[in-house]
Formats: C-alpha cells, sequence, structure tokens
C-alpha cells in the first residue's frame, strides 16, 4: 500500500506525460496527412482538367491543320491555328502551377516521417528506461527511474517540436502572394 | 543579350517548372541545388538577379542572401525569394536579411515573369 502511494503520483505523471505529447504529436502528423490529400486530390483534378483541355484544344484545330496541309486553309482556320499556341501555353501555366503540388507534399511528408521518427525515439526512451527497471527493484529507484524517464520525454518532445516548425499552410493550389520589398 | 537569373531551389522538378518559363521568356537560367551551390555559382559568374528557395539542405535561403549581400558585386542585385513560406515572421527576416521581394509558391508562371520584368526588364 505504502509503495503504492509513493508510486502512484510518478506513474500518473508518466502516463500522462506520454498520453499529451503522443497525442500532440499525431495530431500533427494527422493536420499534415490531411493537408497532403487535399493537395494530392487538388493537384490530381487540375492537372487532369489542364491535360485534357491541351487535348480539347488541338483536337479542335486538327481540321484547320488538315485543311492548312491541303492547302485548303481559310482566313477562319488560319486566324485559329495563330491562336492555338497561345491557348496550349495557358493551360501549359496552369500545369505548371499544379505540378507545385510535389514540393509541397514532399515537405509535409518530410516533417511527418522526422514526427514519427521523432515518436520512435521517444517509445524507445521508455523502453530503455524500462528495462533498467528490475522486478526486485526498490521503489525509491523505480521513483528515480520514472522522474528521469518524464524529463526525458519531455526534452525529447520539445525539440521534436523545434525543429518541425511548419513551412507549408497551403491547402489549395492558387498561386501564391507577392510582396516587392 | 539575355539578362541571367540564378534559380536556387533543392527541388528539381521546382528549378526546372522555374527555368522552363523564365527560359521561354527569353531569359538564361543557371541552376543551384541549395544555397552553397548558389553562392559558388553566384562567385562564379555574375547574374541579374537572384531567385531562391529558403528550406534548403546545406545552406538555406536566408543565409544565401546574408552571404550575396556580403559578396563584392552583389549588394545591389535583385534576390527574390520563392518559397512555400508565408508568415509575415519569415518575410520580415527575409526583408531584413536583403531579398528584394517574397514569392509564395505555387508560382504562376505569367505572374513569376511579369515580377522578373519589373525587377530587371
Amino acid at each position: 500500500m505504502t509503495r503504492k502511494r509513493i508510486l502512484g503520483p510518478h506513474v500518473k505523471r508518466l502516463l500522462s506525460g506520454v498520453s499529451t505529447h503522443g497525442h500532440r504529436h499525431l495530431n500533427e502528423v494527422e493536420t499534415d496527412l490531411l493537408q497532403t490529400k487535399l493537395l494530392l486530390e487538388e493537384a490530381i483534378d487540375k492537372l487532369t482538367s489542364s491535360f485534357t483541355a491541351i487535348h480539347d484544344t488541338v483536337s479542335a484545330r486538327q481540321g484547320a491543320i488538315d485543311r492548312l496541309l491541303a492547302g485548303a486553309a481559310s482566313d477562319e482556320d488560319r486566324a485559329h491555328l495563330a491562336g492555338m499556341a497561345d491557348e496550349i501555353a495557358a493551360h501549359v501555366n496552369k500545369v505548371i502551377t499544379n505540378m507545385q503540388f510535389q514540393d509541397m507534399t514532399s515537405q509535409l511528408i518530410d516533417r511527418t516521417l522526422k514526427r514519427v521518427n521523432g515518436l520512435r525515439e521517444f517509445l524507445g526512451t521508455m523502453g530503455e528506461h524500462g528495462a533498467d527497471i528490475l522486478p526486485d527493484s526498490g521503489s525509491e529507484e523505480i521513483v528515480e527511474r520514472l522522474g528521469k524517464v518524464n524529463v526525458a520525454l519531455a526534452t525529447q518532445s520539445r525539440e521534436l517540436g523545434n525543429v518541425l516548425r511548419k513551412s507549408v499552410e497551403q491547402r489549395h493550389l492558387e498561386s501564391g502572394d507577392i510582396e516587392l520589398f | 543579350m539575355a539578362k541571367t537569373i540564378l534559380a536556387v531551389d533543392d527541388s528539381s522538378s521546382l528549378r526546372q517548372m522555374v527555368a522552363f518559363s523564365l527560359k521561354a521568356a527569353g531569359y538564361d537560367v543557371v541552376e543551384a541545388v541549395d544555397g552553397q551551390e548558389g553562392l559558388d555559382k553566384a562567385k562564379q559568374q555574375n547574374v541579374d538577379l537572384v531567385l531562391s528557395d529558403q528550406n534548403m539542405p546545406r545552406m538555406d535561403g536566408l543565409t544565401l542572401i546574408k552571404s550575396l549581400r556580403a559578396l563584392k558585386g552583389y549588394e545591389k542585385v535583385p534576390i527574390l525569394m520563392l518559397t512555400t513560406e508565408s508568415s509575415d515572421e519569415m518575410k520580415a527576416k527575409g526583408r531584413a536579411a536583403g531579398a528584394s521581394g517574397w514569392l509564395v509558391k505555387p508560382f504562376d508562371p505569367q505572374r513569376l515573369i511579369e515580377v522578373v520584368k519589373k525587377v530587371i526588364g
């Protein structure tokens, strides 16, 4: 009973710390993954639209190209063909904007991987300290060990949070702000 | 003679898209994979404008700006940041380091070219 009373608050603090830090990091992982999913879905939708539009533009001009090759192109055909490059360039510009999903999602995935690795180290620290607690360890020794685990976990969690500053806030693939100083 | 732009980004696809857009507008483009390579290339040849990402291995964009500003001949060369970073805090740091402008990714090629033309003609 005495031993339980001594150990209780320390065990509670440890479990609470693991739960709090674990939740915080997993929430961030979840947020990053959801943001990645949004960006990927939007990118695929927009890229599909752009490639279809490029195909449609070329197909729509095929008749004019055929007539031009046959030497029977009208002025209207020539005007349409002259504008085709601009039309395609506009679609290609959209493709370039939307292809940048790779840069953003890559940063989000890197951040998620680092956080998952951090959590693995976090759990590894618990395992290492737990292995040092022997079946016949005295309560004073266990309390001291639990205190060290708590400090180590809090430090690891804080350091992990500090190195994982969020650099991608975009949730859509609209072109970003421009500011000249 | 075409003006030369140094494009610094650790993402190869981003570098390709920047180079494609700028070359189509008549600029010469020199590419670098991070701030350190960007600095090395800037020392090897004079460029008219630097377009740099922020978060890169070895040397980030802010450090590159500070290093370039300390380099003879680059005191006034325009340096534009092209990055996913959009916070006012980061923009303020960029401005303090000597950046000439801040462009948030994703970029639209047409708008990028307009800005480049405005800055270096």
